[in-house]
């Protein structure tokens, strides 16, 4: 990147301007391009990718507001400075609140066009060297999560193992007793592990990633890989788990693989605390601005008192029955994290003894796009 | 009639030694190798019938290219057909399904995957399907 020159584009309808830019950038080692107007000039941006665009306020056809609007939308990372007409104050600082990071008065000197654009082109390398700097760190964090989350799980994974083949009479015969206490510790294991996958899921769990990897994504899709794979785990418990059909939009940007995270929570949690042979219907439905996935189940409900609380991290409802009270209260705390970065809500209604309604709700186009 | 023969590439020789009563219970012979190296070389003298594929060993991607390799290359030519299966301690019931991210470099991916640590029956049942095709 420091061997490639710096591309500045010209977007003026003065040829005599497009010109004596080109020739002042040339001198000064950059890379000029140029063009006569917005259309043009729009086409040039996304063919050579400028990292600086100098774009006349005054042209006629597409105005430079436009222009800049556009810029902004396809690349925010391009510095744009504007060239303004009769030096008022008003369209410079117009530029400015739409994303200019300078403007630039007619007439103008050579050297006032060297010194802008030279600190534009210091902007954009610094942009770059933020980004690259982001990425590094984000790098060094995935690794470092990755290598705690293999030296934990691997000798997890073996401890586990050998409870499995024991247990299984595999390697002789295990008396009712030894049976029992095996038993208890593979299952203590297993909670263990899942702790562990909680709070690595946690410690992963960064908001920024998600937002980076957002793209268009059949919500009805996802969710009928999700009914697939949750199937085995609901007939193992007598539930009926069905999707309902749905014929509306379903398309969303979204990250597969933590939606995947949050439905099949929803789901455990939905077939851990089910009636015997209840049942639990998941449906879609659309808003005015997002797709809503509902999943319904016949379950024991959730106290009111409740409500309020169940997505923060590590609470639990104290239950009676151990089975039921297993966890480590942080799926659903993880859930709202991903959906949030999706720029969605996850809501829950419940009656007590008739059973509860999550619904999460993802907006039909991204944060972005709505912000521009 | 000779015995089938299953060989894991997993670096955990505890991992191996847990797992070989489970192989043998179904009348399979067992061989390992403890790293990529040690694989290949018992991949071609042994020839296996059917390959368990730890894939997190020195790192993520040692089992992925291990695995490319075994598929693809002319070197394992006799092997291309061996199914592979990908042993991974990776999360079951919390849905993050492991996505093999490896097409998408172009790497030919396994036959199927199995989380440790490994149901017995499960196991047995995915070799089974995998060495009748």
């Amino acid at each position: 990147m420091l061997d490639k020159k710096p591309v500045v584009l010209v977007i003026d309808d003065e040829e005599s301007m497009r010109d004596s830019c080109s020739l002042i950038l040339a001198k000064d080692g950059f890379q000029p391009e140029t063009a006569e107007n917005g259309i043009i000039g729009l086409e040039k941006v996304q063919d050579v990718k400028p990292d600086i665009v100098l774009i006349d306020l005054k042209m006629p056809g597409i105005s430079g507001f436009e222009v800049l609007d556009k810029i902004k939308e396809y690349d925010p990372n391009i510095v744009s400075i504007v060239i303004t007409g009769y030096a008022t104050i008003e369209s410079a600082v117009e530029a400015m609140k739409k994303g200019a990071y300078d403007f630039l008065p007619k007439p103008f000197t050579p050297d006032q066009l060297r010194i802008i654009i030279r600190r534009g082109s210091e902007k954009k390398r610094l942009i770059q060297e933020t980004e690259r700097l982001r990425r590094e760190k984000m790098l060094i964090e995935e690794n470092f999560i990755t290598m705690v989350s293999h030296q934990l799980r691997s000798p997890l994974g073996t401890i586990a193992q050998y409870f499995e083949v024991i247990l299984g009479g595999m390697v002789g015969k295990v008396e009712p007793r030894q049976e029992e206490m095996l038993a208890k510790a593979r299952d203590r294991l297993k909670s263990l592990m899942g702790l562990i996958n909680d709070w690595l899921d946690m410690a992963r769990m960064n908001k920024g990633q998600i937002v980076d990897r957002l793209k268009p994504l059949s919500l009805k899709e996802v969710l009928k890989d999700i009914m697939e794979f949750m199937q085995p785990s609901a007939q193992k418990e007598n539930i009926q788990l069905e999707l309902v059909p749905y014929s509306g939009k379903d398309w969303v940007p979204g990250d597969d693989e933590t939606l995947k995270q949050v439905f099949s929570n929803l789901i455990t949690n939905a077939i851990k605390y089910n009636k015997p042979n209840g049942t639990i219907k998941v449906s879609l439905e659309e808003t005015e601005d997002s797709v809503a996935v509902n999943v319904e189940d016949t379950g024991i409900g959730i106290p009111e008192e409740h409500l309020n609380y169940i997505f923060d991290q590590f609470y639990r409802i104290k239950k009676n029955d151990e089975k039921k009270s297993s966890g480590t209260g942080l799926g659903l705390s993880i859930a709202k994290k991903i959906v949030e970065a999706h720029g969605g809500t996850i809501q829950v209604t419940s009656e007590i003894g008739k059973g509860s309604t999550f619904t999460v709700f993802l907006p039909k186009t991204s944060q972005e796009s709505r912000n521009s | 009639m000779d015995k089938t023969k299953i060989l894991i590439i997993d670096d955990d020789p505890d991992f191996v030694d847990a797992v070989t009563p489970i192989l043998q219970s179904a009348l399979y012979n067992v061989v390992s190798a403890s790293n990529p190296t040690e694989g290949k070389k018992k991949a071609l003298s042994e020839k296996p019938d059917l390959i368990l594929l730890d894939i997190m060993m020195d790192s993520l991607f040692d089992g992925f290219s291990l695995c490319h390799e075994i598929k693809t290359s002319k070197e394992f030519e006799s092997m291309k057909d061996t199914p592979v299966i990908f042993v991974s301690a990776v999360k079951e019931m919390t849905g993050s399904r492991f996505q093999f991210k490896g097409e998408e470099q172009g790497l030919r991916g396994p036959d199927d995957y199995i989380d440790k640590p490994v149901n017995p029956d499960d196991l047995i049942a995915r070799i089974q399907r995998l060495l009748k095709k």
